[in-house]
């Protein structure tokens, strides 16, 4: 039963994840007064992109054409052991914790930057670059957070901090919880390239994780975009999920219960959907060196959960 | 109470991070505005909870002098000398002077710990320090005389938490005539920046408050 959930919950993350995105960058485009692109429109680009044969750098290893498929394979796995719809462990889920769960999303980090430098391309080494600058400042607070979460719940398995903080409004209120939340929605804009760290135009200036898929073609590219997807999908799932409303996630096994919070958790990423729309048409890009001014914050976002616990002793 | 003491606290801090994150001056003194704003409601609330009307005329008092008044003023100033509108060289890098804030409210924890917390056993007792090392820190991360100013207020707003809390019985008179002399500290401040603007041609001479 548990293999057939977590087929189900691959299939769920593998499927929506694009439509999220797609709404997003319509939902963008209506604010701005305009009509936008249909909310299926990374569909028909994935689509497009699955048809057309990839051109791969004469200069590339053979490591440039397989990272695609590892890296989606990486999102993959962990869409098998996080949290998206239902708040206890599938089959696949005791195998890592979420500092395990860290590292595989850094191995597929790391992967895409080794090829960015492989592919010899000048924008693909500034995006690497970038996102190397980023990642070393940004991946510590991550870490930061998941300890705090530790010292919440004892452990660092998603799930189970998903049940402390469903269970413990005392928890749930907390100021050491809401630092922690708030940390790792800084974080979230920062993984999932929005602004004001990162705008998804052509324009190289503040080019980061998009410069690096710059010589990508054809089924290459698809599944690489397909894995970005699913890993920005499974991360706002986790803030949805484990950090700012846990409520509702089935605790236990009710065909049911997870029928109908599967469409509770896509309203939820909705709504964050609606949030972080709202957030970026309102603020505009920081320049590239600003960015560190944020992470910094964040950083005391992090840190200052752990002041609120030791000065409330937890209690508030 | 406590509990709500420990929230308005964490908040303060919070919003002096901002601050120092901040480079424009007008944001900074909005900020410092919800700052007192939120200090004169705490206030409100505890005037109200233990029946203390005098309290709640402070609170009123807080509201309109620092949360009204002084940041009205300031805005004004601005609007005759646009240069000051942002912080052109700041001391420190904003992402360091962010961290060394950090450090400061931790190092205010530590400090509480080791020497007050004997004699004033309350556990959010070290907020009001941090807040006041994080003002002056302010003070001197940044060149912009209205900034400085505003590190110079929110120490004062330190204080006055701190004390609102602690010692909600204190006569009145001291009390209100810490709020007002602000007003009297800003309006000089303002005469002096004037003045050193013109009496100098260059204007990253003016742009500090020196000794």
């Amino acid at each position: 039963m548990l293999f057939a959930l977590s087929v189900l919950q691959l299939l769920y993350v593998l499927l929506l994840s694009p439509l999220i995105f797609g709404i997003l960058a319509r939902f963008e485009e209506r604010i701005e007064s305009k009509k936008g692109p249909s909310i299926f429109q990374p569909y028909y680009t994935l689509f497009k992109l699955f048809r057309k044969q990839p051109v791969i750098p004469e200069s590339a290893s053979p490591l440039f054409h397989i990272t695609p498929y590892a890296t989606f394979t990486l999102y993959t796995f962990l869409t098998l052991v996080l949290p998206v719809i239902t708040a206890f462990p599938l089959e696949f889920g005791p195998t890592v914790d979420f500092i395990g769960g860290g590292l595989v999303f850094g191995a597929a980090a790391l992967l895409k930057k080794i090829v960015s430098l492989d592919s010899r391309s000048n924008y693909s080494h500034l995006g690497a670059s970038r996102a190397a600058s980023m990642g070393a400042l940004s991946e510590p607070i991550t870490v930061l957070i998941f300890i705090m979460l530790g010292v919440i719940s004892k452990t660092n398995n998603p799930y189970v901090i998903n049940n402390v903080l469903q269970t413990s409004s005392s928890w749930y209120l907390s100021l050491t919880h809401w630092f922690v939340a708030a940390a790792f929605f800084m974080v979230l804009l920062v993984e999932t390239g929005k602004l004001p760290i990162e705008h998804h135009t052509t324009a190289e200036l503040g080019m980061i994780d998009q410069a690096m898929d710059m010589e990508y073609s054809g089924v290459d590219l698809a599944f690489s975009e397909w894995g970005g997807y699913a890993k920005k999908f499974l991360l706002m799932s986790v803030f949805v999920n484990v950090y700012t409303v846990p409520f509702f996630v089935p605790m236990k096994y009710d065909p049911t219960a997870i029928a109908l919070y599967m469409v509770v958790h896509f309203l939820k990423l909705l709504a964050l959907v609606v949030g972080i729309g709202l957030l970026e048409e309102s603020i505009s890009k920081f320049r590239l060196f600003k960015n560190f001014d944020y992470i910094a914050i964040s950083f005391a976002l992090a840190f200052l959960s752990f002041l609120a616990f030791y000065t409330t002793k937890g209690s508030f | 109470m406590e509990k709500i003491f420990t929230l308005v606290g964490f908040f303060e801090i919070l919003l002096v991070l901002f601050m120092q994150w901040e480079v424009y001056t007008k944001k900074i003194v909005t900020t410092f505005s919800i700052a007192s704003y939120t200090i004169a409601a705490f206030l409100f609330y505890i005037g109200i909870v233990e029946n203390k009307y005098l309290v709640i005329i402070l609170a009123l008092i807080t509201a309109t002098v620092r949360g009204f008044f002084i940041p009205w003023f300031m805005k004004r100033s601005m609007v005759r000398d646009h240069w000051r509108e942002r912080e052109i060289r700041p001391t420190l890098s904003t992402a360091f002077s962010v961290l060394m804030s950090l450090f400061i409210v931790v190092f205010a924890y530590v400090l509480y710990r080791v020497t007050l917390y004997g004699s004033v056993q309350l556990s959010a007792g070290s907020i009001p320090i941090a807040l006041i090392l994080q003002g002056a820190f302010l003070m001197v991360s940044r060149r912009n005389a209205f900034i400085q100013l505003i590190g110079y207020m929110i120490m004062e707003n330190a204080i006055f938490l701190f004390e609102g809390y602690l010692f909600p019985e204190l006569p009145f008179i001291v009390e209100a005539g810490v709020v007002l002399d602000l007003i009297g500290i800003v309006a000089v401040s303002g005469i002096v920046v004037r003045m050193m603007k013109n009496s100098t041609s260059d204007l990253h001479e003016s742009d500090e408050l020196r000794g």
